[in-house]
């Protein structure tokens, strides 16, 4: 009689439904990085970018879903040592650029925004200081770059309320597009309402003045 | 009212309410905080450090680039 995997169990000592130490490490460092709600936001965007046949763009959500989930699931990506939990002070404001940087940032956008919309060339001076962006991003360990006191309860779900809510309306208006790749004037989602704007120069270089300010603001907070 | 209109107020409700509860959040006498506090807050650990910033990435890179 064949008793091969009783045999083999009881030789490691583990009973059915037991598993090994390595296992549930494994198990335990897997639960780690989905229970990261940055990690799971990340997957489901790069899955239905994805989706909408945008495959650089969701390569890259994908990619850094991964590594930020590889990083918790080895134990990484919590707060710096010496970093408060929940004690500190109101945060000040995001500091003004200096005047050079402001220069350089319309020079950018008035240049960049001459390019075709999705064209390499634009595509290239986006990709480029974005990569750049994120690579000082992972290897930055200044942070947090001040305290900040707990949000109120009521505040945090106000503000994640809203968010959920937009996200949600948005998406609505992504599944009553005929197809996930065709546009609907019916239902336009954010995208398609600013088409218009982003199809001229001065509007495609006033939304990247506005992206290259949102990332100052990102990178200071 | 057509659905085109529908989805765009919708959108612009959005944009109203946020910046209601940021203008509520600058009073200082509110639960409710301004969103670079938000930001902040959200940007304390590592993850949301660099969700953030892929983020800002996927957006340059959804309206500009191929």
């Amino acid at each position: 009689m064949d008793d091969g995997p009783r045999a083999s169990r009881e030789a490691t000592g583990l009973g059915v439904g037991e598993r090994t130490p390595r296992s549930r490490s494994v198990a335990s460092a897997l639960l780690a990085a989905v229970r990261d709600p940055v990690v799971a936001i990340l997957f489901l965007a790069g899955v239905f970018d994805g989706l909408a046949g945008n495959v650089i763009h969701s390569i890259l959500l994908l990619a850094v879903a991964l590594a930020l989930g590889r990083e918790r699931a080895l134990g990484g990506g919590r707060l710096p040592s010496g970093a408060s939990p929940d004690h500190g002070t109101l945060a000040s404001t995001t500091p003004s650029p200096p005047a050079v940087a402001v220069l350089g940032a319309v020079a950018y956008a008035v240049i960049v925004g001459g390019f075709g919309r999705y064209s390499w060339p634009a595509t290239v001076a986006v990709v480029v200081p974005a990569a750049i962006v994120l690579v000082i991003t992972w290897r930055d360990a200044s942070y947090p770059r001040r305290e900040v006191a707990p949000l109120d309860p009521i505040g945090a779900i106000a503000w994640i309320a809203l968010f959920v809510a937009l996200a949600l309306w948005e998406l609505a208006a992504l599944l009553l597009q005929p197809s996930l790749t065709t546009d609907s004037q019916a239902h336009p989602t954010i995208s398609v309402m600013t088409d218009p704007a982003l199809a001229t120069h001065p509007g495609r270089s006033i939304a990247l003045l506005l992206w290259v300010a949102l990332g100052w603001f990102i990178m200071h907070q | 009212m057509t659905s085109r209109g529908i989805t765009v107020v919708g959108y612009a409700a959005f944009v109203l309410v946020a910046v209601g509860l940021h203008l509520r959040g600058t009073t200082g006498r509110s639960r409710i905080t301004r969103l670079g506090v938000v930001f902040s807050r959200a940007m304390r650990s590592r993850s949301g450090r660099v969700g953030m910033v892929a983020g800002w990435v996927w957006v340059g890179l959804h309206f500009f680039a191929r």
